[in-house]
């Protein structure tokens, strides 16, 4: 029996989840159930969020809530950013902790073959915008600041490259000097804000899409992108591919990515 | 991009087999009914070291998916699958040994061999005259063949993430060519038949990625592909500041009588001149400076003109002038025209190619 039903948070131990084989299967597409059945049946056990599932420490007195669909998720966004005061590490682990379902976001996932995709989700009241960004094959970003919002950055699927970059000064004029790399896994949340630095996102893989989910907080409608050669810099209006699972083409069709 | 999931029309019959752990496809276990209405079949992430010929038995697939399995050919059944229109194979383990001999003879309109063991494409594709989107991201490819231009119909080709050090110019004759992909490579230049307004056919292209090579420069003509939209260059060595090659050597004797031929419009035919000059004469290039109306053959002044476009700030295009005292006509776009900074500082006659940058 899965825990936490019906009884008091506190008083359970964390424990293992138990994989029950011989609940009842859901139908499966495609013929010859004989084949590999057992591990269909695992895999669709697992990946089950019927029951709300409640993981508990003794030690601590707070309560942690995994979000397990993404409407969950958005909730409890909801309820965090209700206040003024935004706790970075609570945001991420909230985040990293649900487990991307590519049915729950199917809807909002739209690819083009050109370039990568900003789709809204949720406006967050006001306090953040919720996108899914899909990248092609190859599909990379200009090296961008955030307009003094917060921004976190999951992976839904695939994997993402992201190049952080300091500032470049003012005066200078020259190659932008490159702070770190590094490959973001599925599920791994990433935050940067202005302070942090700036950063070029890219899909590297030449075989697999990628898609992630991003809150940037307070939203924002410009921001600068960067020359990497020369630190110049533009300021740019983002625009939306889709809104809400609708697709919402903009009037430019002139590309303002310096990749 | 992303997903083929939405290939096809509600009510066809689709098979799902993908995500199994199969190491063999048992193809008797499915009703001949199904087998012979099935239009997609899935089988990707599997252990399949082959595909049966059996599959042959699934006559109205239009879809087939045996990607991320482990590959090393694919069987000769599948050529008999005549309605096939789109073959998804992606990281295998497959090279151009591994396609049966009648590969060219399926009505593929899409085809994606990414991730797997290529190192040339095989000539069997370039017989797929209904080829929309061809895909070979990630293989050991080290060059594109000529061959590339019998697929006409070619709206997608993606290259990136291979080892190919030259394009060559037959790229050129694709007139729906929108996407060109080729990121991730080793390409130290662009033909400039590629972009040239006189040669080129790419008239369609809406998005070409060029990130990660070896460019320097650009050629001019990139600005005429008027419907570019995406470019991406990041990664590339690309010049910030090159001054005027006046170290030029003066045209040869063979170089002037050419010109002269050539812009006073002297006529001439096959019984007067051997053939060797003939292709000579044929190779003129047109001086860009609107005030000259002069050609060059061999010998020409090399200048670099900083242009915004599409998106990227200062690029350097890469413009070939009759005579030093040429000057190019300006860049389509008026905001950034800029010679390069050293030029006017530096005494003409002590003038030498820098490449800064």
């Amino acid at each position: 029996m899965c825990l936490g039903s019906g009884r008091s948070p506190f008083s359970i131990m964390v424990q293992s989840i138990e994989l029950q084989i011989g609940l009842p299967r859901q139908h499966i597409k495609g013929e010859s159930l004989k084949l590999g059945e057992k591990l269909v049946a695992l895999r669709q056990l697992s990946s089950s969020g019927k029951q709300a599932r409640r993981e508990v420490t003794t030690m601590e007195q707070t309560e942690v809530v995994k979000p397990e669909t993404l409407d969950d998720l958005i909730k409890i966004l909801h309820k965090i950013f209700e206040s003024d005061c935004i706790n970075v590490e609570e945001v991420q682990n909230i985040m990293e902790s649900y487990e991307s379902k590519p049915q729950e976001w199917k809807t909002y996932a739209k690819f083009d073959q050109y370039r990568y995709t900003r789709n809204l989700v949720d406006e967050g009241n006001g306090k953040f915008n919720l996108l899914i960004l899909c990248w092609g094959e190859g599909h990379g970003s200009s090296i961008h600041d955030h307009t003094d919002s917060h921004c976190f950055m999951k992976l839904l699927q695939g994997q993402l490259k992201e190049t952080l970059f300091e500032w470049p000064d003012n005066r200078s004029q020259g190659e932008m000097v490159q702070k770190s790399q590094r490959i973001l896994q599925e599920n791994k949340v990433a935050y940067i804000n202005d302070s942090i630095g700036l950063h070029r996102v890219e899909n590297v893989s030449h075989t697999e899409g990628a898609v992630s989910l991003h809150l940037y907080s307070p939203p924002f409608q410009t921001c600068q992108t960067f020359d990497q050669r020369t630190g110049h810099r533009d300021t740019v209006k983002m625009t939306f591919w889709s809104k809400f699972g609708e697709r919402t083409p903009f009037e430019t069709t002139l590309s303002q990515e310096n990749n | 991009m992303g997903s083929y999931e939405d290939a096809g029309a509600a009510g066809d019959v689709v098979l799902d087999y993908s995500h199994l752990s199969l190491n063999t496809f048992n193809v008797d276990s499915i009703s001949d009914e199904r087998k012979r209405d099935a239009k997609q079949l899935y089988l990707s992430y599997n252990r399949l070291a082959s595909l049966p010929s059996s599959v042959s038995l699934f006559c109205k697939l239009e879809f087939l998916d045996i990607s991320n399995n482990g590959l090393v050919d694919i069987c000769d059944g599948i050529t008999r699958l005549t309605r096939l229109k789109t073959l998804v194979a992606k990281n295998n383990r497959l090279d151009e040994f591994s396609l049966p001999k009648e590969f060219g003879s399926l009505q593929l309109e899409t085809l994606n061999f990414s991730g797997n063991r290529f190192e040339e494409i095989p000539l069997q594709c370039m017989k797929l005259l209904r080829l929309h989107s061809l895909s070979l991201g990630g293989n050991r490819l080290k060059s594109i063949p000529a061959e590339i231009e019998n697929l006409t119909s070619l709206e997608l080709l993606y290259l990136g993430g291979n080892l190919i050090s030259a394009i060559p110019p037959e790229v050129a004759n694709l007139p729906y060519l929108t996407y060109l992909v080729l990121c991730d490579n080793r390409i130290q230049s662009i033909p400039p038949q590629l972009t040239s307004p006189l040669y080129s056919r790419l008239h369609s292209l809406r998005s070409l990625s060029l990130h990660n090579n070896l460019l320097t420069y650009l050629p001019r003509e990139i600005l005429s592909l008027v419907h570019l939209q995406e470019l991406s260059l990041r990664g590339n060595p690309l010049v910030v500041r090159f001054v005027k090659e006046m170290t030029y050597d003066p045209p040869s004797l063979l170089e002037l009588a050419g010109r002269t031929v050539k812009s006073r419009n002297i006529p001439y035919s096959a019984c007067d001149l051997p053939s060797n000059l003939l292709r000579y004469l044929d190779l003129a290039s047109k001086c860009p400076n609107p005030k000259c109306a002069g050609v060059y053959f061999d010998s020409c002044v090399r200048q670099i003109k900083f242009v915004d476009f599409c998106g990227k700030y200062r690029l350097p295009l890469m413009h070939y002038l009759c005579s030093p005292e040429c000057t190019s006509p300006c860049s389509s776009n008026p905001q950034s025209d800029a010679e390069s900074e050293d030029e006017r500082s530096v005494p003409t006659d002590r003038l030498q190619r820098v490449l800064l940058g």
